[in-house]
């Protein structure tokens, strides 16, 4: 069987999550790998949950939240953008495929963009290919994430 | 004596991993800032490293890995499911085991036998033949194991004991064990009339008092000795970890979901302050000084009441390992010390 | 070590000081001791051998040393810089401690003995220190001494692994993080992990499993480095203690060094500069996002 990413979004309120409300209100077609948790700003969204979604699972993660300037609560995606920065370099430092982790600006007006995102990322992630490790004894552990 | 000789030592290695064993023993650690040699399950006979000293990790994680599932757990309607981890390999030789390890695996089969016979640990020490390699002097200065009735050619633990000479070592057949896996292999051993047993490695006379030592700790609970000791120690617990008769682990549940999940036991250290912590916040053992006393009390007093046995096997581990430089042995001697005051 | 002591008995003597946190003489090298009469004062040493960062028994979780008193501490360096790190974070308030000041030679990679083996190589993070002689200090003592050199410092390592194809650094990280055995010594020790309840023990929910496996392994150690990314100092304690023998400095390196590239920060002994990932500029550059 053909390889099926399941990939994890995670994503702010007011900007990314209604602009894929819109995607979906104008039955804008996009890869169905993708699901979505939505939180209430990307200032909430700790490194931590792209790892335990690693850890359960996720081959790809997506970040995605307003555009600067645009934050609901004003700076909550600027401080986003610094963890990630350093977070992808770990990742990269560490041998994690930073592809794996995408980030976007996603406006409540964007439901084309979004689904340009799900797309490339259903499609990166696809030719990326699974992401596992266990917990590395007889465990049946799931899941983890090695390139 | 029967001897065996460097090359065969290693030939034996080779000889076992051919037949399936898991075999463990000092091998270099690639990628390690720290020089030197960790055991390790060896995946060819010439990883072995006898040359290197004591490694740095004692050989308990041979019998209780950092880390292992006791079940796995599955709900399915109102039945729940058990399922209990793979036995672990039948056939495991420990080659080049240190004295102090091998005692230190004895002293806790006391504890993992007491109360309730603890399958998982038995399990694996039964597997296990323990072949030990006699220290020719003591690492450094870090060693006392001859002050706590031991010493670098002890027995104890062992089931064949190595006593090295040019070129090879004297086989001390110490169980049942030892001797089924001398005959196992015959071609490895060879009877030599000029050597004599335990000429190398001989014990010095104990620096300690352990009785004194025992009769003061026993009433001297409140003391601002353990204040004074104290100071210094962080509480990183890096201690028991090397320690190879630090046993205390915790228990934990890691769900995979709501129907199913994993039991685990993971190591755990008493000189930690979470240790003790309660669900309320409320933690008993506060205090560094509290926890440094728990470690010298268990190991020292309530430990041997119980099960005549000390809680050390003076490996030195914990000193070496201490990143503020405390120092059991030091410590030993002051309550040892103040233990003739008192008497 | 005149001067240190002097200095020392003169702070016990005449000063709102109770203690004076510095090093001792041992059976194995030099240790942290703490000197509360003028007679203890007169034990105090230091010299290449004064590898520990005494700044840990600063930080609140460390009640036993709080409640010894006002303390005087001796600091190098990194030491220094990760005073100003507890004040910054409001951990510590700076007329709250005396600061001796050392001009830092450099310190040993090993604490051990004179004339044993292994004393006299350099310690990786002195090579390559941003600053030996602590501006964030009362006193200072000790005389100038050159550059430590010699052996490849850390950032060379941060270097060579980076160079590394992308499966080889995993292949290396995942065997060093395997090591592990979550005994959090490396947390204990680090002046800057001062969190009364760290994530990785909270249970519900758990973020980080405590399990040394490697699922619980990875999420720690990324966790780990993270959470100090333009806090931590570099002072090496982290590896010292770490039983496992994991190269975590190396991993800090890098992460001091993506704060440095991307926000020009350089963890200071300053203790009012902002820390880089509690503040943000509008236009921090994002080529990663889209
Ligand atoms: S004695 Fe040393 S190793 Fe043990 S907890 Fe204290 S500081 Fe850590
Ligand atoms: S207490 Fe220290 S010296 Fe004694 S067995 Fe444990 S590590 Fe070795
Ligand atoms: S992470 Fe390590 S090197 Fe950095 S401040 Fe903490 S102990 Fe020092
Ligand atoms: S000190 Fe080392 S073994 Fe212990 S938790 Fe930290 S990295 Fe792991």
């Amino acid at each position: 069987m053909a390889f099926q990413p399941k990939i994890t979004a995670f994503v702010c309120n007011w900007c990314t999550y209604t602009g894929a409300d819109l995607a979906g209100t104008s039955r804008l077609q996009m890869a169905p790998e993708v699901r979505i948790i939505r939180l209430p700003c990307t200032g909430r969204i700790d490194p931590l949950f792209v790892i335990k979604a690693f850890e359960r699972g996720a081959d790809g993660v997506i970040v995605s939240g307003c555009h600067p300037a645009d934050c609901h609560y004003n700076s909550g995606n600027y401080h986003a953008r610094r963890r990630f920065a350093i977070f992808r370099d770990l990742l990269d430092f560490v041998g994690l495929d930073p592809r794996r982790v995408i980030f976007s600006w996603v406006s409540a007006s964007e439901g084309g963009k979004w689904r340009d995102i799900v797309d490339s990322a259903a499609a990166t992630i696809r030719e990326l290919g699974p992401c596992r490790a266990d917990t590395g004894d007889e465990g049946r552990g799931r899941l983890a994430c090695a390139s | 004596m029967r001897v065996i000789s460097d090359a065969d030592l290693r030939g034996l290695a080779a000889d076992l991993l051919a037949a399936g064993s898991t075999v463990w023993g000092p091998a270099r650690v690639p990628g390690s800032p720290r020089p030197g040699v960790e055991y390790r399950p060896l995946r060819e006979a010439a990883e072995l490293d006898l040359g290197a000293g004591l490694p740095f990790l004692p050989l308990k994680q041979v019998f209780l890995p950092p880390t292992e599932p006791l079940f796995w757990w599955e709900r399915k309607g109102t039945e729940v499911r058990l399922v209990p981890p793979a036995p672990p390999n039948r056939r495991v030789v420990v080659i080049g085991a240190r004295p102090c390890d091998a005692a230190g695996a004895d002293a806790m089969d006391r504890v993992m036998g007491w109360d309730y016979r603890d399958e998982l640990w038995f399990a694996r020490r039964d597997a296990a033949t323990v072949v030990t390699v006699a220290c020719e002097r003591p690492a450094d200065e870090a060693c006392f194991c001859s002050d706590v009735g031991l010493g670098p050619s002890h027995p104890r633990g062992s089931d064949l004991l190595l006593i090295p000479h040019p070129g090879g070592y004297a086989v001390e057949e110490v169980t049942a064990k030892g001797r089924e896996l001398v005959a196992a292999f015959p071609h490895r051993f060879r009877e030599d009339e000029q050597v004599t047993p335990g000429e190398t490695a001989a014990a010095g006379p104990p620096r300690i008092d352990l009785a004194g030592v025992q009769r003061w700790l026993a009433d001297h609970f409140e003391d601002e000795t353990w204040n004074e000791v104290a100071l210094r120690c962080h509480g990183c617990g890096a201690c028991a970890s090397v320690c190879p008769a630090c046993h205390c682990f915790d228990i934990v549940d890691e769900p995979d979901s709501l129907l199913a999940g994993t039991r685990r036991r993971n190591w755990d250290s008493c000189q930690t302050s979470r240790f003790t912590v309660h669900a309320s916040g409320h933690n008993p053992r506060e205090g560094q000084h509290a926890r440094v006393r728990q470690r010298v009390v268990h190991k020292f007093q309530v430990f041997p009441r119980r099960f005549g046995r000390l809680l050390c096997t003076g490996c030195g581990r914990c000193t070496r390992a201490c990143p503020a430089g405390q120092d059991l042995f030091e410590i030993l001697t002051l309550v040892s010390e103040r233990a003739l005051e008192t008497s | 070590m005149r001067e240190l002591r002097e200095l020392a008995v003169r702070l016990l003597e005449t000063s709102d000081v109770q203690v004076v946190i510095g090093w001792e003489e041992s059976r194995r090298g030099v240790r942290p001791a703490f000197a509360q009469t003028p007679a203890e004062a007169e034990r105090l040493v230091f010299d290449q051998r004064c590898v520990h960062n005494l700044a840990a028994y600063l930080h609140p979780r460390r009640k036993h040393i709080r409640g010894l008193g006002r303390p005087a501490v001796v600091v190098k360096g990194c030491d220094a810089r990760a005073v100003a790190g507890l004040i910054r974070d409001n951990q510590l308030r700076r007329e709250d401690v005396v600061l001796i000041g050392v001009r830092c030679p450099g310190v040993w990679a090993e604490n051990k003995a004179e004339g044993q083996p292994g004393n006299r190589r350099w310690a990786e993070r002195c090579v390559s220190c941003p600053q030996r002689t602590p501006t964030l200090c009362d006193y200072l003592i000790g005389e100038d001494s050159p550059e430590p050199s010699g052996g490849p410092g850390l950032e060379a390592q941060v270097e060579r692994i980076q160079a590394l194809p992308m499966a080889e650094r995993w292949a290396f990280w995942s065997s060093a993080f395997e090591r592990c055995v979550r005994c959090y010594a490396c947390r204990e020790i680090c002046p800057l992990c001062f969190c009364e309840r760290c994530l990785a023990d909270k249970s519900m929910p758990q973020w980080i499993e405590s399990s040394p496996h490697r699922r619980g392994n990875l999420a720690w150690h990324l966790a780990r480095a993270l959470h100090l990314a333009g806090r931590c100092v570099g002072c090496g304690e982290c590896e010292r203690a770490c039983p496992a023998g994991i190269p975590l400095s190396i991993l800090n390196a890098r992460l001091q060094q993506s704060v440095r590239e991307r926000f020009e920060f350089v963890v200071s002994d300053d203790p009012v500069a902002p820390s880089p990932i509690g503040e943000f500029r509008v236009d921090d550059g994002q080529e990663f996002i889209r």
